[in-house]
């Protein structure tokens, strides 16, 4: 990261962002010009080399990119669903070979076969409609379940504008010291991975002096196999927005900015119209409900690249930075967004702020466990006879989510990667152990992560797995760290060698890499890697043991 | 440093008298004190010196945490769990348990080398940094001996970038630690090179994947002196331990002052670095200082003493010269009188070449004609800032920069003048933090600043008249510091109150809401400190401007402290120490008047001698004393005149009326051309003495390297004419001289040679060594500050020729050459830029139907030079802009004899011109 980028992006702000002109740039071909990239660099006063080193970071700006028409996606749910052969291949009578990328996830989990064309997603049986989408003829929207199992806090119905803004003006009304309490009380923590306590994070950026702040809603769901955050974006917007609104009021930001991936075109189409009504109805913008508050929101649409669901990454990313990890401290509420503080938080956790302003924060505090309070929004992949986002609340057992919410496995499962790639793989055999909180996970060692659940099939080969796992990190790596980027690559080399040649992998090599990855590595992407590649290696250790050498 | 010793479980400590909390953090479970704001890292080094291995770390860059290498274990009680981070920036926290060599952190440092060295070239021994790479060192450190991965994707076939005379790359020996991309951005602020791609792919690129030619790079080297290995370098193969001595001295290109530490082998100058440890340019520099070095033993350096005989120079021996010197000049002396000699010292020599040059002149020959070429740049600030404050020198440090809150730039370009100090502005105002930036060109610092006022060249009288009212009419003005610390104030309110805005307004061409708005933010400042350049006094009223810029200072408090004060930007090396040396007619060494008897009697008892109690001639009087046959000789040290100073061919004209014209020089330049002799002189890497740089500080220039045969050092030349004219003065020699100046210059008083060190002292120096940073913090030199009020009046340049002549061209400088580039021009810095140019409005370019790279000719009262086009909207409509760094093309040809009223600096500023397509043919010069 660069101090001064971050000023000079400061400078036009959000109001007009060098990563979007990049976008915009990228729209016909693919990449951006020289003579665009020139120019815009002039216009935010960067070098010609931050310009095109930002381009050629986002799998939709770099140059490579130029004439693609039809993405595949190549998430580890449609990987080991194993329908993304025959799509491409059907794919192929329609496109040439350059004109086909790919797309890491399209939070199509649930029936697999996804592709996206022309800013829209498709999936399950879509690929027989194939010519009339690549007419613009047809828009086959996907459906999945979607329940809950105890209190519905997330995924209950959209009470209509009025009564849920009523939440607003009412908080409006009350002291910023009295709101806070509530979400200390509510003990509500970050859902995106780390289960940070959020007052926490709000107190903070209100109190660091600033003439401005920033909400930051973290909607870049990389994670393969979730779609939770999708369905909260398209189908509970205004809790997303309306939790934005409320923590701004409490760390006293007067923008609230989405960051939202290109891979979910229509979550960028919903909320973008969600913001409109808002506007319609004065319910944001200056002065709202004449309480002295003011909030406006911006849609920042990302490019490809998983590091940008890093909170430091994303923030360089609006700023038009390459999304390199930044070093903590500074951490986002006290420096973030053009080093100003900045609250992060994903989704998830900010769609929860309305029930907690509702109903207070001890009545969320009563649901789930002491530790992990709330409900959590789970994923389930398509090997489930019941595919979908379930909520539940903190603390359900997993066997609960498995047989009863998911309806049990449609073909025989031997693991299920949890809580996304860097997520714990999980035997079959280890799902009576576990309920669905922070704590039980990390006890067994596993992680709850996101708690998206992608099923590997028996038939699937796990080193195959994990030289995916490998392969993902290297790709999405940022590169700046020294572990991440080179060990990533070198991870994935060796699997790939001991999958396709005679070469056995040195088991001391492999645990140095995977301890150098897990301790030295500057974020969670080079750091969580080795927990599912251990959890392979510690529980099914006879499938990998003859890909390994032990030597003396 | 030793541990603190301590035996107590509770480790927040309280010191001998209970007032102060130490707080500590154990190292290895040994306690030391930590201090405010440290890092592991640093807390680390500060207490067991460099034990931690580092790659991505670099003196001047900020914590980055990209190799990991410095990953130590912390825990937070003793004996808890530790956890794993990066030393360089994580913050050292109270009572934490640091360990920094456990098997599992040796292991970890071990595991990531070794996976560096999967992706790196195993040649060490033929690299140019071999045993001075720091991958290399680390890699020994932690003993890597085997690489276990089986071979993959690397990069080593990225090709060498051999594009550039300076700089070179061979990214195939990166690491990709950053240090080159973040000291091009957090050191000079260009934004040259960036990483593209990601993961793995990520490589180092220069602008749009360029070579460094074709890149942006403005070769200051940063990223060559930040890489760890070879990856990024330089000609000079500067990293390289292949050196048999380094010496430091001083950079002879600008006023900065940037220390260099030059690496010499068999007497020759291999390469150039900047030491880290500098106190004004902390291991950076600009491509001047770090590479154009080589003119020093150019093929074209004068070996030999020439006289000319039948019309021609010819080799002479350094008697029959001096001989010939001296029976010229003692004739002229006798005949004519001492009046008749002048000399012209130079302020690109030391300390004490220039004390000897005038003491030559006035004690020797008998005559205050004794002038330096401080006359043609920023002699009206020594005058108008004698008369605000009483002393005409830098009230402030560079180093201030960082406690100001707002920087005032006026008449000055410094990213290509003062490079080192225009990247701190650059880093200043990329910050956001307020820069206001007056000048009629959209400079590089411009482009960031928050406000500029690009007003039209000329009126800078005008401009600072809209800002004084407006501090008054805002309400603005420091009350207090103008009740106590100054006098005048009363009436100059009065006559500014008087002004008219609009009729100002209409002068300047810039906007009067601009200018409120500007000043404003200036008054409004904590602190706020002014910098200005040649912009503000080669003009007709540059010494008003001046005493104007003063004002502003005084009325808003901002003079006597830190981050404020009048800054003047020094354009040439030791242009302070020239006038402090006394090289001026009217003041000799320590600036007692010549005129006051009882400092001529101060002057008469110290050197024993009679001395001329009236005034001698600036350098413009004299050309005309010459021209008016009542100067026979002068003497230049080192100073261009025909190249330089404006209205070539009067110069020319009064230069070959002369009797007898000795110059000292380097090289054959437009001036000993027409010289009677010619004395080879010494450069500065071949000479000792001190410098003093625009903030006051003396520095010691070292020798590097012994004088070129058939060259003796200036001051040397000085001494043996004085002993030949039969004044005994000892061999030139910077101790002894110093110890002859410290009596006189008061200033001076505690300055030994073998005290500077390595960083020098900023004047007055006190008896017991004792240096200043900040000036008038008390009283000002003159007891109070005293306001003056000036109206603004046009340059007689316009009024006479501005109808016929109606666009305005006005000089600058170029960053890759110095002034007349008789040194710069003679190394690669020439294959950087190649000719002066004509910087012209796009729209002015369209009507007189003039294309990138047609010649122009540009036409004065005076004369016509033809210049190529670069068509740019850095210029306005209307105004031009070009540089005099090439003799053929000769521009001063067209300048003014106008000058500044009070201190006759001429006005390179303003030249009303014509322009038209050249009908010649395109000039062809090779890019």
């Amino acid at each position: 990261m660069s101090k001064n980028l971050s000023y000079l992006a400061g400078r036009k702000g959000v109001a007009k962002t060098l990563f979007e002109e990049l976008g915009i740039a990228a729209t016909e071909s693919g990449t951006p010009s020289v003579e665009k990239m020139e120019a815009l660099r002039k216009e935010f006063l960067v070098g010609k080399a931050n310009v095109y080193g930002t381009a050629t970071f986002y799998d939709f700006l770099k140059p490579e990119n130029q004439g693609k028409k039809v993405y595949v996606c190549n998430g580890s749910a449609c990987l080991c669903a194993g329908t993304q052969p025959a799509l491409k291949y059907k794919l192929q009578k329609h496109f040439t070979e350059e004109e086909i990328g790919e797309m890491c996830c399209l939070g199509r989990c649930h029936e697999n076969s996804a592709f996206h064309i022309a800013g829209k997603n498709y999936s399950g049986k879509a690929i027989n409609s194939i010519s009339e989408i690549k007419k613009n003829k047809t828009v086959v929207a996907d459906k999945y379940n979607i329940a809950s199992k105890g209190t519905a806090v997330l995924t209950q119905k959209f009470a209509g504008l009025e009564a849920n803004y009523q939440i607003l003006k009412d908080c409006l009304k009350k002291s910023v010291a009295e709101l806070q309490t509530e979400i200390k009380t509510s003990g509500l923590r970050g859902r995106g991975g780390a289960g940070f306590p959020m007052a926490i994070k709000l107190e903070s950026c209100r109190n660091t002096e600033a003439d401005q702040r920033f909400i930051v809603c973290n909607a870049d769901e990389g994670d393969p196999g979730a779609y939770s955050d999708r369905y909260l974006l398209e189908q509970q917007p205004h809790a997303v927005l309306l939790g934005m609104i409320i923590a701004g009021y409490l760390a006293d930001a007067s923008v609230g900015v989405l960051y939202i991936r290109a891979e979910y075109p229509e979550s960028i189409e919903v909320i973008e119209k969600a913001i409109r009504d808002l506007h319609k109805h004065k319910f944001i913008g200056e002065n709202i409900f004449g309480s002295g508050f003011s909030f406006q929101f911006k849609v920042i649409k990302a490019q490809g690249a998983y590091i940008c669901g890093e909170e430091t990454a994303l923030l360089s990313s609006i700023e038009g930075q390459r999304p390199e990890v930044r070093v903590r401290p500074p951490y986002p509420a006290q420096q973030g967004l053009f080093n100003l503080p900045t609250v992060v938080n994903n989704v998830e956790t900010l769609a929860n702020l309305p029930f907690i302003m509702k109903n207070e924060g001890k009545a969320f505090a009563a649901i789930g466990t002491p530790k992990s309070t709330g409900t959590k929004l789970i994923s389930l992949d398509g090997y489930f006879n019941k595919p979908g986002i379930y909520e539940v609340d903190m603390g359900t057992p997993l066997s609960v989510v498995v047989n009863e919410l998911g309806g049990g496995f449609r073909l025989p499962v031997k693991a299920m990667h949890i809580g996304g790639p860097l997520g714990g793989l999980v035997p079959v055999s280890k799902i009576n152990d576990l309920t669905i909180d922070f704590e039980s996970f990390s006890k067994e060692g596993f992680l709850l992560g996101h708690a998206s659940i992608v099923c590997i099939p028996e038939d699937f080969p796990l080193l195959l797995y994990i030289e995916h796992l490998f392969e993902f990190t290297a790709h999405e790596s940022c590169g700046k760290c020294f572990p991440c980027r080179l060990g990533s690559t070198r991870g994935k080399e060796m699997l790939q060698k001991a999958r396709t040649t005679d070469y056995k992998i040195d088991r001391a090599l492999m645990d140095d890499l995977l301890e150098t990855l897990e301790i030295g590595s500057l974020c969670m992407l080079g750091g969580g890697l080795p927990l599912p590649v251990k959890n392979a290696l510690q529980h099914f250790e006879d499938e990998l043991n003859p890909y390994f050498i032990t030597k003396v | 440093m030793e541990a603190v010793k301590t035996t107590s479980a509770v480790n927040i400590h309280t010191n001998g008298n209970g007032a102060e909390k130490i707080k500590l953090a154990y190292i290895n479970d040994k306690p030391f004190e930590i201090r405010e704001g440290e890092t592991v890292l640093s807390f680390v080094r500060r207490s067991l010196g460099n034990r931690i291995p580092t790659l991505c770390d670099a003196p001047n860059l900020e914590p980055f945490g990209s190799c990991r290498v410095c990953s130590v274990e912390v825990a937070l009680q003793p004996n808890g769990t530790t956890k794993t981070v990066a030393s360089c920036h994580t913050p050292v926290t109270a009572n934490s348990f640091i360990y920094t060599d456990t098997e599992k952190i040796t292991r970890l440092r071990k595991n990531i080398i070794e996976l560096v060295l999967t992706d790196h070239p195993l040649d060490c021994l033929t690299c140019e940094v071999n045993n001075n790479c720091e991958l290399q060192t680390v890699a020994a450190q932690v003993g890597v001996r085997t690489v276990r991965y089986p071979e993959g994707k690397t990069h080593l076939d990225r090709k060498k970038d051999l594009s550039h005379p300076y700089m070179t790359s061979d990214l195939s020996k990166c690491i990709n630690c950053f240090r080159c991309v973040r000291a091009c951005d957090e050191v000079q602020g260009e934004f040259v090179l960036s990483m593209a791609g990601r993961g793995f792919d990520s490589h180092i690129i220069k602008s749009f994947d360029d070579n460094f030619m074709n890149s942006d790079c403005v070769s200051c080297g940063a990223c060559a002196q930040a890489c760890p290995t070879s990856a990024i370098s330089d000609v000079f193969e500067s990293k390289s331990i292949n050196v048999q001595k380094k010496v430091r001295t001083v950079c002879t290109y600008c006023g900065v002052g940037c220390n260099l530490e030059v690496a010499v082998n068999d007497d020759t100058i291999k390469s150039i670095q900047a030491p880290y440890d500098a106190e004004v340019n902390k291991g950076h520099t600009c491509l001047k200082g770090r590479f154009a070095f080589s003119f020093y033993n150019h093929p074209e350096r004068l070996r030999t003493p020439l006289i000319r005989k039948n019309g021609e120079l010819q080799p002479a021996t350094w008697e029959e010269a001096y001989d010939f010197i001296a029976g010229k000049l003692t004739y002229i002396k006798e005949v004519y009188g001492p009046d008749y000699i002048a000399g012209i010292s130079s302020a690109r020599c030391t300390n004490e070449e220039n004390y000897l040059m005038q003491k030559f002149i006035r004690v020797v020959i008998g005559t205050n004609n004794i002038d330096s070429c401080a006359r043609v740049c920023h002699s009206p600030t020594a005058l108008g800032m004698q008369r605000s404050f009483g002393t005409g020198a830098a009230t402030n440090s560079i180093d201030d920069l960082n406690d100001t809150d707002c920087i005032l730039v006026i008449g000055a370009n410094p990213t290509d003048g003062h490079p080192v100090t225009g990247a701190k502005f650059k880093q200043f105002a990329m910050k956001g933090k307020t820069t206001i930036v007056i000048d009629p060109r959209r400079t590089e610092l411009a482009r960031y600043a928050t406000y500029h006022l690009p007003l039209r060249p000329g009126t800078n009288v005008a401009m600072l008249n809209m800002m004084l009212y407006y501090i008054i009419t805002e309400g603005l003005e420091d009350k207090q510091f103008i009740e106590t610390r100054t006098e005048g104030y009363e009436d100059f309110k009065k006559q500014i109150l008087n002004v008219s805005i609009s009729e100002l307004e209409k002068i300047t061409g810039v906007d009067r809401t601009l200018v409120r708005e500007a000043t404003v933010a200036y008054a409004k400042a904590k602190a706020a400190m002014a910098f200005h350049g040649l912009g503000v006094t080669e003009h007709s009223y540059g010494t008003y401007a001046i005493m104007l810029i003063t004002d502003l200072a005084m009325i808003t408090g901002n003079i006597g402290r830190r981050g404020v004060g009048v800054n003047p930007l020094r354009g040439q090396n030791n242009v302070q120490g020239a006038a402090d040396m006394g090289c001026q007619p009217h003041q000799g060494a320590g600036y007692f008047d010549v005129t006051n008897p009882e400092y001529h009697k101060m002057y008469e008892n110290f050197y024993g001698v009679k001395l001329p109690n009236h005034i001698g001639y600036k350098i413009p009087q004299m050309y005309t004393a010459s021209l008016d046959n009542k100067l026979k000789a002068l003497w230049l040290m080192g100073e261009d005149l025909v190249q330089t100073d404006p209205n070539t061919n009067k110069v020319m004209a009064a230069l070959k009326k002369l009797d007898l014209l000795v110059v000292q020089e380097l090289f054959m330049t437009e001036t000993a051309k027409i010289a009677t002799v010619v004395l080879p002189g010494a450069s500065f890497l071949e000479k000792s003495g001190t410098f003093t740089n625009g903030e006051r500080r003396i520095q010691r220039v070292n020798k590097v390297v012994e004088p070129i045969e058939g060259t003796k050092s200036d001051g040397q030349i000085v001494v043996d004419i004085m002993n030949r004219m039969g004044y005994a003065q000892p061999d030139y020699e910077p101790d002894t001289l110093l110890q002859e100046i410290a009596q006189i210059v008061p200033f001076f008083k505690g300055v030994k040679w073998n005290e500077l060190g390595d960083n020098g002292k900023q004047w007055p120096v006190k008896e017991d060594g004792t240096d200043t940073k900040i000036l008038h913090t008390e009283t000002f030199k003159r007891g109070k500050g005293k306001f003056h009020y000036f109206d603004f009046m046009e340059s007689k340049e316009i009024i006479n020729n501005g109808k016929e002549y109606p666009y305005i061209i006005t000089t600058n400088r170029e960053l890759e050459h110095y002034n007349a580039g008789t040194m710069t021009r003679r190394t690669k810095n020439v294959e950087l830029l190649t000719e002066d140019v004509l910087l012209i409005n796009p729209a002015d370019a369209e009507n007189h139907f003039i294309k990138e790279g047609d010649m122009v000719c540009v036409e004065s009262a005076r004369g016509k030079v033809d210049l190529k086009a670069r068509i740019t909207d850095e210029v306005k409509p209307g105004l031009l802009s070009s540089t005099f760094h090439f003799p053929e093309i000769g521009l001063n040809v067209i300048g003014s004899d106008e000058h500044d009223s009070e201190a006759m600096c001429p006005e390179y500023k303003v030249i009303s011109v014509n322009i038209r397509k050249s009908k010649g043919l395109k000039k062809s010069i090779p890019v």
